[in-house]
C-alpha cells in the first residue's frame, strides 16, 4: 500500500519540479509576464473602448501567429489566408442559425471544415513557389467571397448574416465585454503554445529545412509535401477558431469583412514587422501596430481622409527596406542575451549520444542494383544502359571525365530524378527489393547522399543542420541534438558547432555535408565529391572517416577527382564516359586499361606512349 | 449567333485594354523577377494625371500619351532604384510587400488629395460607336486594340534588334553571365521597371475616356492582369497579349452565358487549374514555378 | 523591448481614455466612414448631422446645454465596434449618430444597444437594423424594402400609365450590383414584383468593380426587357449608361434605387443627354416641390454657405431632417437616458410633408420611422426632378431614356 501511494505520488512532484524549473528560465517568466500584461492591462483600465482595442489585438496577433507557421515557418506566403477565418465564423454562424449549436461546438466543426479545405488548396498549390503560392491564394479567396455572395439563399450574401444575440457563456455572446477577452486571450495562448511548440519540434526543423532547400531537405528524408500540409492544416485550423470567435464578437457576417483581402495582407504584414518564422514576431507586430492604427485613426483619419492610410502604407515600405528581419529578427537576439542575464535556471547541458549500433548484413551480398538505366535531356543522353552492383561493406569508386553523367547517376539512385527508362533496385532490411518512388523515400531506406554543390542551411547553425538529418531516426529535439553532436564529433566540427552554416569556408561545408548525411543514419552513403576544395591535411582525415564509416557496416559509393584519394580507398572502381560504364574492377587494372586511359587523356596519347 | 459575335468582338477589345497593362506586368516580372502589386496603382496615379492634364491644358487623353509614358518611365524607374533594387538579395516576401505597402501608401494618397469623387475625362468623338457589319465596337476599343498590336510589335523590335533590348534579354535570361559579360544589370533593371510602368502610362491614356479615375480604380483591373500573366506563361509578351484576349474573351462570354456575377469565379478558377496543372502558362513560354 | 512597448502603450491609452469633458455639454457620437471607399458619401451624410446640431447650437443647443460632437471613423464592422466601443465608453457620448453604410450600422447598433446607449440611424437601409427586437435603435429613413417596394409599385403607378400601357404587359429586368445594399434591394424588389404579379423576365447580379456590363446589356436585349430596374454605386451606373447606348438598347424606362443615380457626378460623367428620363427612387432631393419639403431650400442655402458647394446627394438632407427630429426628442426627454428617451422618440408624431425631406415621424415598437417614404425623380435637362406622388412633383414625368 505504501509502495502504491510513493508511486502515484512520485510522478506528480516530479512533474511540478520540472515545471518549476521551466518557470524558473528567465526567458519564460519575462514572456509569460509581459504576455500577462495584455490581460492585466484591460482589466486595471476597465474601459470597454481599450477592452475593445486587446480583443482586437490577441484576434489579430493569434491570427498573424497562425499564419506564421504557413508562412514563415514553411516559407510559403499565403495572401488568402482570412479563407479560413471565413469559414470558421460562417460554420459556426449557420450551425447556430439552423441547428442551435452552440459556437464551443460549431467552432471545432469549422476547424474541421478549414483544415479540409487547406488540404485542398495546398496540395496542389504547393509546388507553386513565392509569388505564385501567394497569387493562388489570393485566388483561392477571391472565388470564395464570390460564391459566398452569390449563393446567398445559404450564406445570407452580401445582405450578411446576423447572430441571434443570446446573451451568456454558452452563446459566447457577453454583455460584460472583459468576457470576450478571457476567451480571445485563451486562444491567442493555446496558439502561441502551438506556434512554440512546432518551432522547437522536429516539425520546426523540417519546415525550416524545407524553406531553405527543399533538395537538402528531401535528401535528409523529409517530405517537403508533407511537412507543408502538416503546417497549412494547424495554421487553418487555428485560424478558423479566431474567426468562429470573431463572428461571435462582431455578430454580423458579410462576405466582404469575412473573406477580406486587405486584412489577409494585413495579418501577414504584422509577422513580417514583428519578424518572419519567429515565435513572438507576430505579437509583437501587433502589438505595436494595431493600437497605433486604432489611435491614429482617432487623430488623423477625421482631419483629413487617407492620412492614415498613406502613413501606413509608408511605414511598411521604410519597414520592409530597414528592418527586413523584423522587430524579432533584428533585436530579438540582444534582448535575448539582455534577458539571459537575469537571475534564473538555465538549458540543461548537451548530452552526447553513444556510438552507433553496427549495420548487420553479410558483406558482399548485394545491396543496391542498377539496371540499364537511361535518362534522356532532350537529346543528350546523360546515362546510357548504367548497370552497376553495389555490394555490402565495399566503398566503390566511381570516376570520369567531367559531364560523364556521374552526378547524373548519382542523382537516379537518389530518387532526384526518374530514369527514362530502367531500374533502381534497394535491398531494404529484410532483404527484398524494392524501388522508392520520392527521394526522401530512398532516404528513409537507408540511402543517403551529399551533393556536389553544398546545399547547407544557410540561416541555421552547424549543430542544427545535422540535426535536420538526425531527425530522420530521432523524433524528439534532445534525441537528435544528442545524435548530432556525435556526428559533429565524428567528422570534425564540434568546435563550430553554434556558428551559423552560411559564415563557415568551403572545407568545413564539405563535412557539414557529410555530417548532415550521416546523421540519417544510412546503410548506404553516396559521396559526391566530398574531397574537392580540401587541403592535404583535410584530405586524408576524410579518407580516414570514410574508412571508419566504412567499418561500421556502412556501404560507400563515392564520385571523385582527387585520383590518389580514391584509388587508395576504393575497393572496387567504376569507369563512366559519355554516361556509359567503360570499365569497372580492381582500382589497379582499371588504371591501366587502354580505354580508361583514352577517355581521360583522349586517343592521340594513348597512341604516342604505344599502350 | 449576332449576340456570340457581339460578345466575342466585345472581348478581344477589352482584352486588348487588359493586353496593354499585362504586357508591363510582364516585363517587370520577367526581367526583375519582382511581382508588382503595386502595377494597378500606377495606372490610378496616370489616369489622375490625364485627368489634370485634360483638365488644365484641356489636352485630348491620347495626347497626353507621350507625357503619361515619360512620366510613368520616371515613376516605374524611380520605385526600382529606391525601393525594389535595396530589396533585390532579399526574401521574396519582402519584395512582395514592399510593393504591397506602395500600393497601399498610392491608394491611400490619391483619397487625401483628390478625394473619394470620381473624374471623368472628357474625350470628344472617342466613345462614338463604329458599326461594322451591325455590330458595335467604339472608337476607342479600335485605338486601344491598334495600340496593344503596336506595343507588342514595338517591344519585340527593341527587344530584337537594338543592343539595349539584347542586353535586357541576356539579364533576364541569367542575371550573372550578363553581369559577367560586362552588362550594368541595375540599370538594366531599372529601365526594365520604367518600361513596363510606361506600358500602364500608354494604359491610363488609353483608358481615360472609358472609365472614370477614382483611388481604387487600379484594384479593379490588377487582379485580372494577374491572371492574364499567368495564363500567358509570366515571363512572355505575346503570351501575355494572347492570355489577355482570352481572359477578354471568357470575361465577355462567361458573363452573358453563365451569370456576371460569377465571371471572376470563372477566370479566376482558369488561373487556378493553370498555375496547378500547367504553370509554364497556356502556351508553354515560361516556367511558373521558378 | 516587448514589456516597454506595453507599458508605454498602456500609458498613452489611460491617458487617451481620461475623459475632458467639456462643462454642461451634451456629448454625442456621429459614426461615419470617414475614410475607405465608402468616404464620400459618408462624409455627405455627416454634413447633414452637422448642419443640424449646429442649428440647433445657434437656437440655444438643447435645453440650453450645447452639443458637442465626437467623430468616430470605421472603415469596416470590426472598426464600426471598436468605434462604437470607444463613444460609448471613453467620450461618454449621451446618443450616438450615424452611419449611412448597413453592416457599419449592423454591428456598430449591435454595441450600443448592449451598452445601453440609444443609436441614431439616419441613412442605412439594410431592414435587420431595426428588426432584431432591439430597444435602443431608431431609424428616420426609408429601408430597402421600403425602397424596393416603392420601385415596383412605381412601375404600374407611374411609368405605365405614362406609357400608355398596361403594367402587366411591360416586360421588367432587375440588374443590381452584388454587395449588400444591390442584394438586399434586389431582394425585396423581386418579392414585390411577384405578389403585384409584374412579368419579372431577368435578374442580373453583377460586380460594382465590373469594368465592362456589355454582357449585362445583351442579356437584356435578348430578352426584350421594357423596363430595368437598377442597384448600383456611381461607377457602375456611369458604366451601364455608356455602355447601354454603345449598344443600342433602349428600354421604354430605366429606374434606379438612389446610390449613383442620384449624384450629380454620375450625370455628368454620363452626359445629361444621354441621363435624360431616368427615374430614381431616393432619399428626397433638391429639385423637390418645397411645398411637400418644407425647408428643403433654406437647407441648400445654409449648406452652400458653409461647405462652399452645392449638396453632391440627398444624404445630407436625409440626415438633416432625421438629426432634426430626434434632437427635437431629446430636448422633450426628461433627461437623457436611454428609457427618457426612448420614451420621448416613441411619442414623436410629425405628419407627413412638413420637414425638409417630406417625410413624417412616427416610430413603431422596433424603432423604425412609419412616415418616411421614398419619392421617384427623374432626370430631365441635368436635373434630378421629383416627378412622383403628385404633390411633391415639380415636373411632369417622361417617358424613353436619352434625349431624342
Amino acid at each position: 500500500m505504501t509502495v502504491r501511494v510513493s508511486l502515484s505520488e512520485a510522478p506528480p512532484a516530479g512533474r511540478l519540479a520540472a515545471l518549476m524549473a521551466w518557470l524558473g528560465n528567465p526567458r519564460v517568466y519575462t514572456s509569460l509576464a509581459a504576455l500577462s500584461l495584455i490581460l492585466v492591462i484591460p482589466i486595471v483600465v476597465d474601459s470597454p473602448f481599450i477592452v475593445h482595442v486587446f480583443v482586437t489585438i490577441c484576434v489579430f496577433a493569434g491570427l498573424s501567429t497562425a499564419w506564421n507557421i504557413v508562412g514563415g515557418y514553411a516559407g510559403q506566403l499565403s495572401l488568402g489566408h482570412m479563407v479560413f477565418y471565413g469559414i470558421g465564423a460562417y460554420t459556426t454562424a449557420l450551425l447556430i442559425q439552423h441547428f442551435g449549436l452552440t459556437p464551443w461546438l460549431g467552432m471545432w466543426v469549422g476547424a474541421a471544415v478549414s483544415v479540409a479545405v487547406s488540404v485542398f488548396i495546398g496540395y496542389p498549390c504547393f509546388r507553386l513557389r513565392g509569388p505564385f503560392f501567394a497569387l493562388a491564394t489570393i485566388a483561392f479567396l477571391e472565388v470564395v467571397r464570390l460564391l459566398a455572395i452569390h449563393f446567398h439563399g445559404f450564406t445570407g450574401g452580401s445582405a450578411g448574416l446576423i447572430v441571434p444575440l443570446k446573451l451568456g457563456w454558452a452563446w459566447m455572446i457577453f454583455q460584460d465585454k472583459i468576457n470576450y477577452l478571457y476567451i480571445a486571450f485563451g486562444l491567442l495562448l493555446a496558439t502561441l503554445a502551438v506556434s512554440y511548440a512546432i518551432r522547437t519540434s522536429r516539425l520546426g526543423y523540417c519546415l525550416t529545412a524545407v524553406r531553405e532547400r527543399e533538395d537538402a531537405a528531401s535528401a535528409a528524408g523529409i517530405s517537403n509535401t508533407d511537412v507543408k500540409l502538416k503546417a497549412v492544416m494547424i495554421s487553418a485550423g487555428l485560424t478558423s477558431l479566431f474567426g468562429s470567435f470573431h463572428a461571435m464578437y462582431l455578430t454580423f457576417l458579410e462576405p466582404e469583412t469575412m473573406f477580406s483581402l486587405a486584412n489577409s495582407v494585413s495579418i501577414a504584414m504584422f509577422a513580417l514587422i514583428g519578424g518572419l518564422g519567429t515565435v513572438a514576431g507576430p505579437l509583437l507586430g501587433t502589438v505595436l501596430v494595431v493600437p497605433i492604427a486604432e489611435l491614429a485613426r482617432g487623430w488623423l483619419g477625421a482631419s483629413a481622409n487617407g492620412l492614415h492610410g498613406f502613413v501606413y502604407g509608408v511605414v511598411l515600405v521604410l519597414i520592409t527596406l530597414t528592418l527586413p528581419g523584423g522587430l524579432a529578427g533584428t533585436f530579438g537576439p540582444r534582448v535575448t542575451a539582455l534577458i539571459d542575464r537575469l537571475p534564473g535556471r538555465r538549458v540543461a547541458p548537451d548530452r552526447e549520444a553513444p556510438a552507433l549500433r553496427h549495420i548487420e548484413g553479410t558483406p558482399g551480398e548485394p545491396v543496391l542494383e542498377t539496371r540499364d538505366l537511361v535518362m534522356k535531356f532532350g537529346g543528350l543522353t546523360a546515362t546510357d544502359h548504367v548497370s552497376i552492383t553495389l555490394r555490402r561493406g565495399e566503398i566503390l569508386g566511381v570516376i570520369g571525365p567531367n559531364g560523364a553523367g556521374k552526378t547524373t547517376l548519382f542523382n537516379q539512385i537518389s530518387g532526384f530524378l526518374k530514369p527514362t527508362s530502367g531500374t533502381v533496385v534497394i535491398y531494404d532490411a529484410e532483404g527484398r527489393p524494392v524501388t522508392p518512388a520520392r527521394a526522401d523515400e530512398y532516404a528513409r531506406l537507408g540511402v543517403g547522399r551529399t551533393f556536389q554543390i553544398v546545399q547547407p542551411f544557410g540561416k541555421l547553425t552547424v549543430i542544427e543542420n545535422i540535426m535536420i538529418g538526425a531527425f530522420m531516426r530521432h523524433t524528439s529535439v534532445d534525441d537528435a541534438r544528442a545524435a548530432a553532436l556525435r556526428i559533429a564529433r565524428l567528422v570534425g566540427l564540434l568546435h563550430v558547432k553554434d556558428v551559423e552554416a552560411r559564415n563557415l569556408p568551403i572545407g568545413d561545408l564539405k563535412r557539414l555535408e557529410v555530417a548532415r548525411t550521416l546523421a540519417t543514419e544510412p546503410s548506404i552513403l553516396l559521396l559526391d565529391e566530398v574531397m574537392a576544395g580540401q587541403n592535404q591535411t583535410d584530405t586524408q582525415k576524410m579518407v580516414e572517416l570514410i574508412r571508419t564509416i566504412r567499418d561500421t557496416g556502412v556501404t560507400v559509393i563515392a564520385i571523385e577527382h582527387n585520383m590518389q584519394a580514391i584509388m587508395s580507398l576504393s575497393d572496387r572502381i567504376v569507369v563512366i564516359d559519355s554516361g556509359k560504364v567503360i570499365a569497372q574492377g580492381d582500382p589497379r587494372e582499371v588504371v591501366r586499361n587502354r580505354r580508361v586511359i583514352e577517355a581521360y587523356l583522349g586517343e592521340d596519347f594513348v597512341d604516342a606512349q604505344g599502350l | 449567333m449576332d449576340v456570340l459575335v457581339q460578345l466575342i468582338l466585345n472581348g478581344i477589345m477589352l482584352g486588348s485594354m487588359y493586353a496593354i497593362i499585362s504586357v508591363g506586368l510582364t516585363l517587370i516580372f520577367g526581367i526583375v523577377r519582382v511581382v508588382n502589386f503595386a502595377h494597378g496603382e500606377f495606372l490610378m496615379v496616370g489616369m489622375y494625371a490625364v485627368y489634370l492634364l485634360s483638365l488644365h491644358l484641356g489636352l485630348h487623353p491620347y495626347v497626353s500619351a507621350v507625357p503619361m509614358v515619360l512620366m510613368l518611365f520616371a515613376v516605374g524607374a524611380l520605385v526600382q532604384r529606391f525601393i525594389i533594387q535595396p530589396l533585390l538579395g532579399a526574401d521574396e516576401h519582402i519584395q512582395i510587400f514592399a510593393t504591397v505597402g506602395l500600393s497601399t501608401a498610392l491608394i491611400n494618397l490619391a483619397l487625401l488629395v483628390f478625394g473619394a469623387d470620381l473624374y471623368s475625362v472628357q474625350a470628344p468623338g472617342v466613345r462614338q460607336p463604329l458599326s461594322i457589319g451591325g455590330y458595335t465596337v467604339l472608337h476607342a476599343q479600335v485605338v486601344m486594340l491598334a495600340s496593344a498590336l503596336v506595343l507588342v510589335a514595338g517591344l519585340h523590335l527593341f527587344m530584337q534588334r537594338t543592343p539595349l533590348g539584347r542586353a535586357i534579354r541576356a539579364t533576364a535570361q541569367n542575371r550573372n553571365a550578363a553581369q559577367l559579360m560586362g552588362v550594368r544589370v541595375d540599370r538594366i533593371y531599372v529601365i526594365a521597371f520604367g518600361l513596363g510602368a510606361a506600358c500602364v502610362g500608354l494604359a491610363s491614356a488609353l483608358i481615360s475616356p472609358l472609365f472614370p479615375v477614382t483611388p481604387t480604380i487600379g484594384t479593379y483591373f490588377v487582379l485580372t492582369a494577374f491572371v492574364v500573366v499567368v495564363l500567358g506563361g509570366m515571363r512572355s509578351m505575346y503570351g501575355a497579349f494572347l492570355g489577355a484576349m482570352i481572359i477578354g474573351i471568357v470575361d465577355s462570354l462567361s458573363g452573358y452565358y453563365i451569370a456576371p456575377d460569377l465571371k471572376e469565379v470563372v477566370y479566376f478558377a482558369i488561373f487556378i487549374l493553370i498555375l496547378i496543372f500547367k504553370p509554364t502558362g497556356l502556351f508553354g513560354f515560361g516556367r511558373g514555378t521558378e | 523591448m516587448k514589456v516597454l512597448i506595453k507599458a508605454a502603450l498602456a500609458a498613452g491609452l489611460a491617458l487617451s481614455a481620461a475623459p475632458s469633458f467639456a462643462q454642461d455639454a451634451v456629448r454625442i457620437g456621429a459614426l461615419y466612414p470617414f475614410s475607405g471607399g465608402l468616404a464620400l458619401l459618408g462624409d455627405e451624410s455627416f454634413r447633414g448631422l452637422e448642419l443640424a446640431i449646429e442649428e440647433r447650437n445657434a437656437a440655444g443647443g438643447l435645453n440650453g446645454r450645447k452639443i458637442e460632437m465626437v467623430r468616430g471613423d470605421a472603415v469596416d464592422p470590426n472598426q464600426a465596434v471598436g468605434e462604437a466601443r470607444r463613444l460609448t465608453s471613453v467620450d461618454k457620448v449621451s446618443v450616438i449618430f450615424g452611419t449611412y453604410s448597413s453592416s457599419l450600422s449592423l454591428a456598430a447598433t449591435q454595441v450600443a444597444e448592449l451598452a445601453g446607449v440609444p443609436y441614431f440611424e439616419l441613412g442605412a437601409i439594410s431592414d435587420p437594423i431595426t428588426e432584431r427586437g432591439f430597444k435602443n435603435v431608431y431609424r428616420t429613413n426609408p429601408t430597402a424594402r421600403i425602397f424596393a417596394n416603392r420601385m415596383v409599385d412605381a412601375v404600374a403607378e407611374a411609368v405605365a400609365p405614362a406609357l400608355g400601357t398596361d403594367a402587366k404587359s411591360l416586360k421588367v429586368a432587375i440588374i443590381h450590383e452584388d454587395s449588400l445594399y444591390g442584394q438586399t434591394v434586389a431582394g425585396y424588389q423581386q418579392a414585390r414584383a411577384k405578389e403585384v404579379g409584374l412579368n419579372l423576365v431577368e435578374t442580373l447580379p453583377y460586380s460594382a468593380k465590373s469594368v465592362d456590363l456589355t454582357p449585362v446589356i445583351l442579356r437584356l436585349k435578348s430578352a426584350g426587357a421594357d423596363v430595368v430596374l437598377q442597384t448600383s454605386y456611381q461607377n457602375d451606373t456611369v458604366l451601364f449608361f455608356r455602355q447601354m447606348k454603345e449598344q443600342g438598347f433602349k428600354p421604354k424606362a430605366v429606374m434606379g434605387a438612389g446610390g449613383g443615380y442620384s449624384l450629380r457626378d454620375t450625370m455628368q460623367a454620363v452626359g445629361p443627354e444621354n441621363m435624360e428620363g431616368a427615374l430614381n427612387v431616393d432619399f428626397t432631393q433638391y429639385r423637390t416641390n418645397p411645398k411637400a419639403a418644407p425647408g428643403i431650400e433654406e437647407f441648400v442655402k445654409k449648406y452652400e454657405a458653409k461647405y462652399g458647394t452645392a449638396p453632391r446627394s440627398g444624404h445630407s438632407l436625409a440626415n438633416y431632417m432625421g438629426a432634426k427630429v430626434l434632437l427635437d426628442a431629446m430636448a422633450a426627454a426628461k433627461d437623457l437616458t436611454a428609457p427618457a428617451i426612448r420614451e420621448a422618440v416613441m411619442a414623436v408624431d410629425v405628419t407627413e410633408g412638413t420637414t425638409a425631406t417630406g417625410w413624417g415621424a412616427k416610430f413603431n415598437e422596433a424603432g423604425q420611422n412609419e412616415r418616411a417614404t421614398p419619392f421617384l425623380m427623374q432626370w430631365q435637362g441635368g436635373e434630378l426632378v421629383t416627378v412622383f406622388p403628385a404633390d411633391a412633383a415639380v415636373a411632369e414625368i417622361k417617358t424613353g431614356i436619352g434625349a431624342e
